[in-house]
């Protein structure tokens, strides 16, 4: 089943924003710089943009057909929006925001437990509180229970990580992916992170100044040498998912296979915990051979699958991106290298090489 | 002999509570329309909302007074009956709630402006008819604008004279509110009665004041 089919022109002042995109994956991010138009997409499938033409379809449901004179109300076209700043309703407690949708909820025979959603968020026992009360993390949470209880077919999120600090973000991420994992409800994720859509999209839409740019699934998208550098530029880091196996002398050991083992500094997570170990791709550096007597505490063996031709006009700093699948994990990293070294060293997929890093150079986006 | 001030005094009260019963729904209408819409002619909506400000008082109960006559728009000729408005109470209010409306509405818009629309259109994507989340949002969070939009224009109706006295005159008993019998009283040299309404009214404008201020301060919970 198509999820979403978009054909879709607003005029906006710069520019005007004109993306197609039909897709039948059911975590659907949108990446790009800020001002690229990413919330306008959002406001209009929601029903909130006057001036949006064009078609959308969410799901079956027809919301905006200009050809044939279609546009439904916001309220009709089943849309669970949290937008960036929250907005919470300031007059009702944190259960009256909740509930805000309830109507919509059990007509659409759509209702999730609000008790499971509040659970399932960490919100049980705060339902009295009132908005100017809760901090931003908890604020973010609500706007997300509001959504979910309100009987969406899809669910829109705008940089729900956005604005918040690092800890709070490594707190809220497990959430999202909890949400994904328990609710499995269709979703459009909107960021400028690209480590963020990463995560949590099956596809992503590129895009820039309006336009879409490329469109793929995660792992190939970065790679995409029209991408690399826009998401570089927004601090891409690749995230290896594994298990904690032991702390010893302050290093935490992350298992991603039985071949690949990622340390870094102790972050006294306990053995088993699944995490997300972040590492930018300007950190990594591969060696053809296997390296000896180095400080560099992660030397991974994989195996190069792809590598991005160097843009002509390039200047000698401005790494192209080296796909390396690591050992027996199928996971794949990016490795930021030179067009000199990537000569040098003759690197070609298919090339057994070591991806090396410090442990200072990775750390733990978030424990699941 | 003057009947004293209690009758004054519950007459003004009367006129005004009545002229603000008469213009707080037109003039939080119009308050909205200013704040949210992007109508055609605003700004001479926006300029005849204001000009009972500016207007003599004599000139808006002249216009009234022609209205309300027999030969009038809304005189006996025209409707087929007397209204009988002239000359009573509910003519006082009639003209207060003209010379009420440009606080009314401006306050008012001034209530809406400070409601952050995007909450709405929120309540919009979660299922809620334009109405329901108009009801169930906007004027909520709106309702202590709304509320001080209302005590200013029952304050400015407790002061009223000009338009007043024309369409009702200046009966005691019957249409003689605190600023008319203020009036009364300095004419034929009732200086102490002249004073302790005056101390009356000025201690209702006081009491309006201070809660519109308190209604109105800018630390109170609002959207933003």
């Amino acid at each position: 089943m198509t999820r979403l089919q978009l054909d879709l022109t607003v005029p906006l002042d710069r520019y005007t924003l004109a993306v197609r995109w039909e897709t039948r994956a059911t975590f659907l991010g949108i990446f790009g710089p800020s001002g690229a138009g990413k919330t306008t997409i959002l406001e209009a499938i929601a029903g909130l943009r006057r001036g949006a033409s064009g078609m959308i379809r969410v799901a079956d449901r027809l919301c905006l057909d200009s050809a044939a004179g279609v546009s439904l109300p916001p309220e009709e076209r089943g849309i669970g929006y949290v937008p960036q700043e929250g907005l919470l309703f300031p007059h009702r407690d944190l259960l009256g925001n909740v509930l805000a949708g309830q109507r919509r909820a059990e007509d659409s025979g759509r209702r999730l437990d609000p008790e499971k959603v509040l659970r399932v968020l960490e919100l049980g026992g705060l339902e009295h509180r009132t908005v100017e009360t809760l901090s931003g993390g908890e604020r973010q949470r609500v706007a997300l229970a509001r959504a979910l209880c309100s009987g969406p077919r899809i669910l829109l999120l705008d940089e729900p990580l956005a604005g918040l600090d690092l800890p709070l973000r490594r707190r809220i991420l497990p959430f999202l992916l909890r949400v994904r994992e328990e609710f499995a409800l269709p979703t459009i994720l909107v960021s400028h992170d690209p480590t963020e859509v990463r995560i949590l999209s099956d596809e992503i839409l590129v895009l820039a100044e309006g336009r879409s740019v490329a469109c793929g699934p995660p792992e190939r998208i970065f790679s995409d040498p029209r991408v690399f550098p826009m998401a570089r530029d927004e601090g891409f880091e690749n995230a290896l998912r594994g298990q904690v196996t032991d702390e010893q002398d302050g290093m935490t050991r992350v298992a991603l296979s039985s071949e690949c083992h990622v340390h870094l500094r102790g972050e006294g997570l306990a053995p088993d915990r699944t995490v997300l170990v972040g590492v930018r791709a300007e950190d990594l550096i591969l060696a053809i051979a296997p390296p000896r007597g180095l400080s560099a505490q992660n030397v991974l063996p994989g195996v190069i699958r792809e590598v991005a031709e160097p843009p002509g006009s390039a200047g000698v700093d401005s790494g192209v991106p080296v796909m390396v699948e690591l050992a027996g994990s199928g996971q794949v990293v990016l490795a930021s290298i030179t067009p000199r070294s990537r000569r040098e060293l003759g690197l070609r997929p298919g090339l057994e090489v070591h991806v090396v890093f410090k442990a200072q150079a990775c750390r733990v986006l978030a424990a699941l | 002999m003057s009947p004293g001030p209690l009758l004054p005094l519950l007459l003004s009260l009367k006129v005004a509570a009545g002229a603000t019963a008469i213009i707080l729904p037109p003039g939080v209408a119009l308050g909205w329309l200013l704040a949210r819409r992007a109508v055609r002619g605003r700004s001479v909506l926006e300029t005849l909302t204001a000009l009972p400000l500016i207007l003599p008082p004599t000139a808006i109960g002249y216009l009234l007074l022609r209205l309300l006559s027999r030969d009038g728009l809304l005189g006996e000729r025209t409707l087929g009956f007397d209204p009988g408005l002239l000359l009573t109470w509910k003519a006082a209010a009639a003209a207060s709630a003209i010379m009420a409306l440009p606080l009314v509405a401006r306050t008012a818009r001034l209530a809406f402006e400070r409601v952050d629309p995007r909450l709405e259109a929120l309540a919009r994507t979660l299922g809620l008819g334009p109405w329901s989340a108009f009801l169930g949002v906007t004027l909520p969070l709106a309702r202590p604008g709304l509320l001080a939009a209302a005590i200013l224009g029952f304050g400015r109706a407790l002061g009223e004279f000009g338009a007043t006295v024309i369409v009702a005159g200046n009966i005691p008993g019957r249409t003689q509110t605190l600023a008319l019998a203020i009036f009364s009283d300095m004419q034929i040299g009732h200086d102490r009665e002249a004073m302790v309404l005056v101390g009356i009214t000025t201690a209702l404008a006081f009491a309006a004041i201070w809660c519109v201020e308190a209604l109105l301060r800018p630390g109170r919970r609002s959207s933003r």
